[in-house]
């Protein structure tokens, strides 16, 4: 509503040294939790393979949380957004945090282009069988180390400027207070809410649809987009209320911003069960065998239970407790429901991508062919969880909270946006 | 009645607020006032009457003679029956985007043309569900579809996606018309008082049992506002899910073209994107005719071209997704169908189809543009006619050229075809100039609640 | 509504003549004033009041004290209601009622029936807000008292009204008219209530409106109830005569056009059903045309072309165990309910009928002569066509199955006239076996 508020005087506004302790703390994680993973996935006696997998599946992770992020920034300027003004600063912070991201996806990215093939099957000698592969053939070119990591580039640039340019931007608007500021910014979202989009679909393609290179489906990357705004709008949650608890902007965000994260967090949770449903009641439906081995993978055998736990725990659960508005407005309440989705959004690419590593060796004469993932027997295909797909994703969060850190100073919300009076009056109808 | 009151009460602030209320009232309720009908509406009525009647003479050969009187054939066994079914389905979308979702994210911009929209909503979900009623062939055995117990000791088939467009259209126009009824109330209790107020008797009492007796009370204002935003929270999700199950027709079959997971929510964005243009294709030459240019603002029009626009780029994106995995999935068949599409015998169409939906919205990127009128309704005519020819592109080029090339046939409408899409045209249209005349067509309290005079207080603005 | 009609202007601040007093409607300038207003009167210890405004007013509800509605909590439990009912109503119909094999699928297939499930939800849900919302608000009410002050007839357009009742425990006019004055208000009315009895009846018009309406209304299902409970001669209506009238003949219906007079044509002489060509005539007459007739005491007499019983059986059947057991499951299906499972002619039939005083004849396969010298042929052909009393079973069992029956009936035949040579020397001293004589010969 128009009631106007202006920050009030005692509000503790600046980063500080918050910045510092975040990003020493998140190195911290990363180098003790990376160390171990070394260890754990040198331990595994795979040649690096399941180290690889959940290095992928944690890049990932971090990588969607940018995303929601740079997603909500975007949003706000091309909807002429009032709420999310008083949180907007700590939204552009963690889109800040791409380029660390991208240099961390490195990690998965160098090992393919050094030739490494326990990955991707794609990169794989066996794929250019052209009899064991007719449907893989046509794309390899597509598919290849050389021209992944030239794609992978182009991603990471992209979102870097355009987090970069709205960062900028921002804290432009903190010195001069120029209301054109947030015109031009608002003028730039729309081009780069399509980069934004493109890049996004191409990504869940590349990275994670390219694990099972001979399955495809339309709607992967707007499911996977889903999938990242849950995880991007509950990180927000989380690291709002870590600010608050170092006792700044306490007044400024109030319940009712939490409210608004909440609700952000409850529409994609809903989102994203419509996508994953689409996708897997079309392919059941259709019944075609290339489609449904997919997913012949992962309703049945050991597998089935994750994805049981993943229609309870990802959607059900959350979406039936967080219908009510005061699930929403409670912080703890919030708070609790935020970490939940972080783990089950984690659950999802982990669903997404872990069904693959069990690959099929085939002989046919005297040769042995590797035929890939999905190509097994599903009684022989495990889950098999390792300690090292946990402690690869806590480190890769703590790079994440490296890119966070480094990115947290100055004022921690743009103090002299236009819009930030009615945000900091919003109440949630 | 009682500015006279106001004005001797009134102090210099005194009465103000209340001025500007009773502007809003005044303004809207003209439309539905005026003595005499504008003439513009009268001619638009009569041929949108004309075009009824067309469509009326259309239904009668229809189900007098059969199926047969339909360019269909066995080959293309949907045409223009279900583009129109879609088309329409989807054009009613914008209503409920604009009267659900814009409220929950608190566009508040809405208020001038939601009740319009909603209207528009009702109207063509009417027109949609025409086509699939006469597909059946024997409409009047239609309610065989609702599950009843019956002497045959048969049941619908529920595992069959147009089972599920029953229930979601059904739910649908249901939910519309409860939905646009519950806005009306406040509004029609205002007419019910003004007509009271002139000793209009007959219209008092009929506006009357229409607006149930509503009198404005804070606690009755209370549980309606919190009906108001759970019917949204509701109406939501059902605007996605009708226009996913209308996709699921096509997606849950095997046929290339049409089994492609996108699907759910590329005819949803498409649907939006029709719905709007359809919104301004009404709302634009009535805000000229009835001078409601200060209510329904250029901003408010600039939003909309903003929304085609995002709208259109999904689409467009949804197009480019498609070819890329058409390719990449290497699969023969996908990759035909959509070389097919392109350079097929319905080339044209899908011509006709990139360039309205894809090409046409990239105008609205200039701010000249959404910000004249004409240059805008003939955009969203193209945009009408684009969405139109996707509907076309998708059933007609599949089916014409699916597996077996001795099956392989071609489509072309017979006047039947073409009469019963004129006579859907005219009663929409017909509808709409009939609730444009004789209810509020513009929420009148919601507009009020929209205005800064609703906040003014002891507070500071 | 129309309360105009019946109503004189109303007087300022003093209200509408002399009835019993209702209550006191004032009149504020703006929103902000009606909720400051609002607040006065609740922190007063007033209760039984309301405020009346074109829109919703921000912040009303908190100045009020009007608790939250719990019209959300209603809402949740008519859409668990829609998704429960909706997945009964599918598995019911379809995987109960009448199970129903579609492309294969299970006949209750949950994904395909998220769809209908999820429309339920949504359905109910809106029906429990829309009627919980009205039933809550205690609307439709046609009629209020504050309805008969002109000023009421404002709300809807541009005023902003507290209304407090008469009945509340704090009101006393004099107090409660300088609290809300007080408090701001441009004008403060009473409200009564009508004393002219004639003017709260409903106007007559309408009640013979309603009446002759709803008399309208009944004669629908008066028809229906008729019909219901009476006869008639006359064939029903048909609204949609679809494909009931045909210009062609029913079976077995009059014409005029054959010289006959029927409609039904008899078939061409030596018409053969399609797949009743039975051209093998030992397979499936069991009869044959032997050169040598030596052999064939009853037909060894005729002409060459006259047939004769065979003895053997065709080449078709392979004489097995497997086709003997065959046999034995079919003879105990159609045969032993007369014949009995040993063949001696008393199965379940000729005892129940013998029980109760009747006769059934079943002939003894087994020890009567002239069916253990009687031809495969003959046999074959009695199964098939009957014999006396006996239907003939070609329709029931097909020509290979009644070979099968042939051969365990003269399986049966031989075990029942067994001889102690028959017993492998290895048994023959068993006690069983030393009983085994050949058996006396009935006629």
């Amino acid at each position: 509503m128009s009631l106007t508020k202006s920050l009030a005087p005692d509000e503790k506004i600046k980063a500080g040294k918050l910045g510092t302790s975040l990003w020493k703390a998140g190195a911290g994680i990363a180098a003790v939790f990376l160390g171990i993973s070394v260890i754990l996935g040198s331990m595994q006696g795979d040649h690096w393979k399941r180290f690889l997998y959940a290095y992928v599946i944690g890049w990932t992770y971090i990588f969607t949380i940018c995303l929601g992020a740079l997603w909500l920034v975007m949003l706000h300027h091309i909807a002429r957004g009032r709420w999310a003004t008083a949180v907007r600063r700590i939204a552009e912070v963690v889109s800040c945090a791409f380029p660390i991201v991208f240099i961390a996806g490195l990690g998965f990215v160098i090992p393919l282009l050094a030739g490494y093939q326990d990955l991707y099957y794609w990169a794989h000698h066996d794929a250019h069988d052209p009899i064991l592969n007719h449907h893989l053939h046509h794309k390899l070119s597509w598919l290849s180390p050389g021209f992944f990591s030239i794609r992978y580039a182009i991603y990471g640039v992209v979102l870097w400027l355009i987090a970069r340019y709205f960062n900028n931007k921002s804290r432009e608007q903190d010195e001069s207070g120029d209301p054109k500021l947030s015109e031009q910014m608002r003028v730039a979202s729309a081009p780069a809410m399509i980069l934004f989009s493109i890049v996004t679909c191409m990504v869940a393609f590349d990275v994670l649809m390219s694990m099972a290179p001979k399955w495809y489906s339309t709607i992967y990357g707007v499911n996977f987009w889903g999938s990242a705004m849950v995880g991007g709008f509950a990180a927000l949650a989380l690291l709002i209320l870590g600010i608050q608890r170092s006792g700044r902007l306490v007044h400024s965000i109030t319940p009712e911003h939490y409210h608004d994260v909440g609700k952000w967090m409850f529409a994609f949770t809903f989102f994203w069960a419509y996508t994953a449903f689409s996708q897997f009641m079309l392919q059941w439906y259709g019944n075609m065998p290339e489609e449904t081995v997919w997913y012949k993978y992962r309703l049945f055998g050991e597998w089935q239970w994750v994805s049981i736990a993943m229609l309870v725990g990802f959607w059900a659960f959350p979406f039936v407790f967080l219908m009510s508005r005061w699930t929403k407005r409670i912080v703890p309440s919030l708070v609790f429901f935020a970490v939940w989705q972080l783990v089950f959004h984690w659950l999802d690419l982990y669903w997404n991508v872990m069904p693959q590593y069990d690959w099929e060796i085939v002989t046919r004469g005297n040769v042995t062919l590797n035929a890939g993932p999905l190509m097994g027997n599903i009684a022989y295909h495990h889950v098999g969880f390792s300690p090292v797909d946990v402690t690869v994703w806590i480190g890769l969060v703590g790079v994440l909270l490296v890119g966070i850190g480094r990115n947290l100073k100055g004022n921690l919300i743009p103090t002299k946006d236009p819009t930030l009076p009615m945000s900091l009056s919003h109440e949630v109808m | 009645m009682s500015s006279a009151e106001a004005t001797a009460e009134g102090g210099h602030d005194k009465g103000k607020a209340r001025e500007a209320f009773r502007a809003v009232t005044r303004d809207i309720s003209w439309v539905a006032e005026a003595p005499k009908p504008h003439k513009a509406w009268l001619a638009a009525l009569a041929i949108s009457s004309a075009m009824l009647m067309v469509g009326l003479y259309s239904i009668y050969v229809l189900v007098t003679t059969g199926i047969g009187v339909w360019g269909n054939s066995n080959t293309v066994g949907w045409a223009w029956d279900i583009t129109n079914f879609v088309w329409w389905i989807g054009i009613g979308h914008a209503g409920t985007l604009i009267s659900a979702v814009l409220y929950l994210t608190r566009q508040t911009w809405r208020v001038s043309i939601n009740r319009a929209a909603e209207a528009m909503t009702i109207f063509a979900v009417m027109c949609a569900g025409l086509f699939p009623l006469l597909h059946t062939g024997r409409p009047w055995f239609a309610f065989w579809m609702i599950p009843h117990p019956n002497d045959m000791g048969m049941w619908p088939q529920f595992r069959s996606p147009l089972m599920w467009d029953v229930f979601a259209v059904s739910t649908y126009a249901t939910t519309s018309i409860l939905f646009w009824y519950m806005g009306l109330v406040p509004d029609l209790a205002t007419f019910r008082d003004r007509c009271a107020a002139r000793g209009q008797n007959l219209k008092a009492l009929i506006y009357g049992i229409f607006s149930l007796g509503w009198r404005g009370s804070a606690r009755n204002w209370h549980r309606y506002e919190r009906a108001y935003l759970i019917l949204a929270g509701l109406a939501t999700p059902l605007v996605f899910s009708v226009h996913s199950v209308v996709s699921f027709d096509f997606a849950t079959s095997q046929l290339p073209g049409w089994h492609t997971t996108i699907f759910p929510p590329y005819f949803v964005a498409g649907a939006i994107f029709s719905g709007f243009a359809m919104v301004l294709t009404l709302m634009l030459p009535l805000r000229h005719l009835f001078n409601l240019k200060h209510i329904i603002k250029e901003s408010h029009v600039e939003a909309m071209c903003k929304i085609m626009l995002a709208t259109g780029m999904m689409v467009g994106l949804a197009y480019a997704t498609e070819l890329f995995i058409a390719w990449y999935s290497g699969n023969l068949y996908e990759r035909f169908a959509f070389a097919n599409r392109a350079l097929g015998p319905f080339w044209w169409s899908y011509f006709a189809m990139v360039g309205c939906n894809v090409l046409a919205p990239q105008f609205f990127w200039s701010q000249k543009i959404r910000r004249s009128p004409v240059i805008i309704f003939v955009l969203c005519i193209f945009i009408n006619i684009g969405m139109w020819f996707e509907r076309f592109v998708i059933i007609a080029t599949s089916l014409a050229r699916s597996f077996l090339p001795a099956q392989w046939s071609y489509f072309s409408p017979t006047r039947y075809d073409v009469g019963l899409f004129v006579g859907t045209l005219g009663l929409f249209f017909t509808l709409f100039l009939l609730f444009f005349r004789y209810v509020p067509v513009i929420a009148i309290s919601e507009v009020k609640g929209a205005m800064p005079e609703a906040h003014a207080g002891k507070e500071h603005h | 509504m129309a309360h105009h009609d019946h109503n004189e202007p109303a007087e300022p601040a003093h209200g509408n003549g002399d009835g019993e007093l209702y209550g006191v409607l004032a009149e504020f300038d703006t929103p902000g004033e009606l909720v400051e207003a609002a607040r006065k009167v609740r922190d007063a210890g007033y209760t039984e009041f309301d405020c009346f405004s074109p829109f919703p007013v921000h912040g009303i509800d908190e100045a009020m004290g009007i608790k939250r509605t719990i019209l959300p909590l209603l809402v949740f439990c008519g859409g668990f209601a829609g998704t429960v009912g909706g997945l009964l109503l599918q598995w019911w119909c379809n995987a109960y009622n009448w199970p129903w094999n579609i492309s294969g699928k299970p006949a209750w297939s949950i994904p395909a029936n998220v769809p209908i499930a999820f429309e339920t939800t949504i359905l109910l849900s809106v029906f429990t807000s829309f009627f919980g919302m009205w039933i809550l608000n205690k609307l439709p009410q046609v009629w209020h008292p504050f309805f008969r002050l002109e000023r009421f007839g404002r709300v809807t357009d541009d005023a902003f009204l507290l209304g407090i009742e008469a009945k509340d425990q704090r009101f006393d006019l004099a107090r409660t008219t300088k609290l809300l004055q007080d408090a701001g208000a441009l004008a403060v009315e009473n409200c009564h209530l009508e004393t002219d009895p004639s003017r709260k009846n409903m106007p007559k018009w309408i009640t013979a409106l309603i009446v002759s309406s709803t008399a309208f209304a009944l004669i629908p299902f008066a028809v229906a109830a008729k019909a219901r409970n009476s006869h008639s001669s006359q064939p029903h209506i048909h609204i949609f005569p679809d494909m009931d009238f045909q210009p062609k003949y029913k079976a077995d219906t009059a014409s005029d056009f054959f010289p006959d007079g029927r409609a039904n044509r008899g078939e061409v002489p030596g018409t053969i059903a399609r797949g009743n060509l039975a051209p093998d005539e030992l397979f499936y007459r069991g009869r044959e045309f032997p050169a040598d007739r030596s052999q064939y005491n009853e037909c060894k007499d005729l002409a060459a072309d006259q047939p004769c019983w065979t003895r053997g059986f065709p080449q078709q059947i392979d004489v097995s165990k497997a086709f003997l057991e065959r046999g034995q499951n079919r003879y105990n299906i159609y045969c032993s309910a007369c014949h009995g499972h040993d063949g001696e002619g008393k199965g379940m039939i000729p005892q129940r009928m013998a029980e109760l005083g009747g006769a059934w004849a079943a002939r003894d396969l087994v020890t009567t002569q002239t069916v253990i010298t009687m031809p495969n042929g003959q046999l074959f052909n009695t199964i098939s066509n009957g014999f006396n009393t006996m239907a003939g079973y070609a329709a029931q069992i097909p020509p290979v199955d009644r070979w099968a029956i042939v051969l365990y009936v003269r399986a049966l035949q031989r075990a029942r006239n067994a001889l102690t040579d028959d017993v492998p020397p290895a048994e023959q001293n068993n006690a069983a076996s030393q009983q085994l004589k050949a058996p006396e010969p009935t006629k």
